[in-house]
């Protein structure tokens, strides 16, 4: 998968205020590159995700999908290509707390329309890479919060996605916990070839992203 | 994972607000059964009562309220000779005097009221005209042989209760008779009804030489209205009342039990659409994370309709059934508090007072309604995305 934005803009109207959270960002994300967004809190990091994740629509400017723009699809296509080609992992986890661990992971390929098999045993394989395959049945409230980071995402791979998107994904994490996730989402960059594109305060992930973008009041820069 | 197994969990996640629900939901249904039936019930016997006389004139006193067959108070009481009088008039084929007499029985010193038991005396010879198409239960007995014997034939629901069979004695008024046959009917007016020869029944009841009711069948070619216009120009102390003219009286009545019954329907139903809308809507609100997990990941808005509606209609599920056994169940206790059968004796025929098609009725009725309460939730979790969540809660 390739990326491309072009003058993405978002501007929230507040009344009679409007609030430019993304001004003009272009940016170009390629194969396999581990991104890392950092700024301060309401820079527009966490908008700027919601816009590349097709989680939102720009006010201005376009992105492209491989040359494709998909800036202007429906929200029914928007859902097509999160489901299909992103995975998402939240910085408080977002499972479904009356899903087990394994139902959790199984849901993205429930929805993709594969078959009850094919879920289960992927969805065991992944659990099992993440290193969850003793707490299969565990509902999120069982799990401690590094091991339902973990269950989500082996949720975000569960549908083979090219591109993952973690905002904040170590932000409730004790550091130990936060080495291990960072360290998993850096192998899954290397070893599955998919693009993660992280907004984070955490040095720990800037450390390892092979590009680092600050953003500042909406724009946003290259730093290294 | 199936969308019924993640509904249920969903569900239970808030055990007692849902319970509360379904229990709502549950006494709705109840309610509107135990009513409707009841209800029903005494419609069905209030138009049974004209099927025995049906194509016929009914001669009854002048002052006398009639619903449907049954006459209730009047003045003077035609007497055998009325009948003579009537047998003379021009287009006339058959005539038969009755007498009805409600209350009738006494059993172990309870007297059981109106409805519930009649006597009812017919002259011998005419069995036939009033029964004609009544079998005896089990081809077993026989109607009155003759005016002054002390034999009875009675309805299934009365041998029921008492146990009586034939040969049975039972005591009325001090009088003693025989059982000699019990009816074979699903008629609810025939199924409690004691049948004995129009004289017996006007010495047991002290109704010497008159009676209360006069079929007048007219011969083809006469309308029952000209037969009744000529009964009521020649004998001016009785009405006679074609069939028109006695669902004519009744109808209005059936009329507006039927529309007080379909009004309190309506507002049970609206009340339980309301209580399911607004539990669904608490639910959904208080889930507007995972909704918007679920549009984040990638579920169509279909998925998230069917999750809302699904749960929606759970609760008119498992309300409906409890409240189908449970209206059931009040059904027969009013059936039985009011006919003094007891409980155990209606179970076998629970469905005649309960008729299936109008549970399937009922439960469709509430099924949908709690579905219908799904649908604004559901389009609510239809609209929720993750930046405008995650946004709101920080």
């Amino acid at each position: 998968m390739r990326m491309k934005t072009t003058d993405l803009t978002r501007i929230y109207r507040l009344g009679p205020s409007e609030i430019t959270a993304v001004n003009k960002v272009n940016l170009e994300i390629t194969e396999a590159m581990f991104m890392a967004i950092v700024g301060p809190s309401g820079s527009g990091k966490s908008t700027l995700l919601h816009l590349i994740g097709l989680n939102d629509y720009p006010t201005f400017g376009k992105i492209c999908i491989d040359d494709a723009d998909v800036s202007l699809l429906s929200s029914s296509e928007h859902r097509k290509i999160r489901l299909l080609r992103m995975g998402f992992v939240f910085q408080t986890f977002n499972l479904l707390p009356t899903l087990s661990a394994l139902e959790n992971v199984e849901l993205p390929m429930a929805l993709a329309g594969k078959s009850s098999k094919e879920q289960t045993e992927k969805a065991l394989r992944l659990l099992e890479a993440v290193g969850l395959s003793n707490r299969l049945v565990h509902r999120p409230k069982e799990l401690s919060m590094g091991e339902m980071q973990r269950v989500a995402i082996a949720r975000a791979l569960a549908n083979d996605p090219e591109m993952i998107i973690a905002d904040e994904p170590t932000g409730e994490l004790d550091s130990k916990t936060a080495k291990e996730i960072i360290a998993l989402l850096f192998e899954i960059n290397r070893k599955k070839k998919a693009i993660v594109v992280v907004a984070t305060h955490d040095e720990k992930i800037v450390d390892v992203a092979d590009r680092i973008y600050l953003i500042e009041d909406g724009g946003l820069r290259l730093q290294s | 994972m199936r969308l019924l197994t993640l509904c249920f969990r969903n569900l239970s996640r808030r055990k007692l607000r849902t319970l509360l629900c379904i229990i709502g939901v549950a006494l709705a249904t109840t309610f509107v059964i135990a009513v409707g039936a009841t209800t029903m019930r005494y419609a069905t016997v209030i138009k049974e009562m004209n099927v025995l006389f049906s194509g016929q004139v009914m001669v009854v006193s002048k002052d006398a309220i009639v619903i449907q067959a049954i006459p209730i108070g009047g003045g003077m009481l035609p007497q055998n000779s009325t009948v003579n009088k009537i047998k003379n008039i021009t287009g006339l084929e058959k005539t038969v005097p009755i007498l009805f007499v409600t209350p009738s029985i006494e059993v172990s010193g309870t007297l059981i009221p109106v409805p519930e038991n009649f006597s009812m005396g017919v002259p011998v010879e005419d069995w036939r005209s009033i029964f004609g198409s009544t079998p005896l239960k089990g081809n077993v007995g026989h109607f009155p042989i003759n005016e002054s014997s002390n034999e009875a034939v009675i309805g299934p629901s009365l041998a029921d209760q008492y146990r009586w069979s034939v040969g049975t004695k039972i005591l009325i008024n001090g009088y003693e008779l025989e059982v000699v046959g019990i009816l074979d009917t699903k008629l609810a007016l025939l199924n409690r009804c004691v049948v004995m020869s129009l004289k017996l029944a006007q010495e047991i009841y002290n109704y010497r030489g008159s009676v209360n009711i006069i079929t007048a069948k007219p011969v083809q070619g006469t309308t029952q209205k000209n037969l009744a216009d000529a009964i009521e120009n020649q004998i001016s102390y009785v009405n006679a009342l074609t069939e028109d003219e006695r669902n004519d009286m009744i109808q209005p009545i059936l009329v507006q039990v039927e529309t007080w019954n379909l009004g309190l329907q309506t507002v049970v139903f609206a009340m339980s659409l309301i209580l399911v809308m607004t539990v669904t809507l608490m639910s959904v609100s208080e889930r507007r994370r995972d909704f918007a997990t679920l549009d984040a990941i990638g579920a169509s808005v279909s998925y998230v309709f069917r999750v809302v509606i699904v749960e929606s209609t759970l609760i008119g599920v498992l309300g409906g059934v409890l409240g189908i056994f449970f209206g059931s169940l009040l059904a027969l206790v009013l059936a039985s508090l009011y006919t003094n059968i007891s409980l155990a004796q209606f179970f076998p025929s629970i469905f005649e007072i309960v008729p299936p098609l109008y549970l399937i009725e009922i439960f469709a009725a509430i099924v949908s309604v709690s579905c219908i309460g799904g649908v604004v939730p559901a389009l609510n979790a239809m609209r929720m995305r993750i930046a405008e969540v995650l946004r709101a809660e920080y």
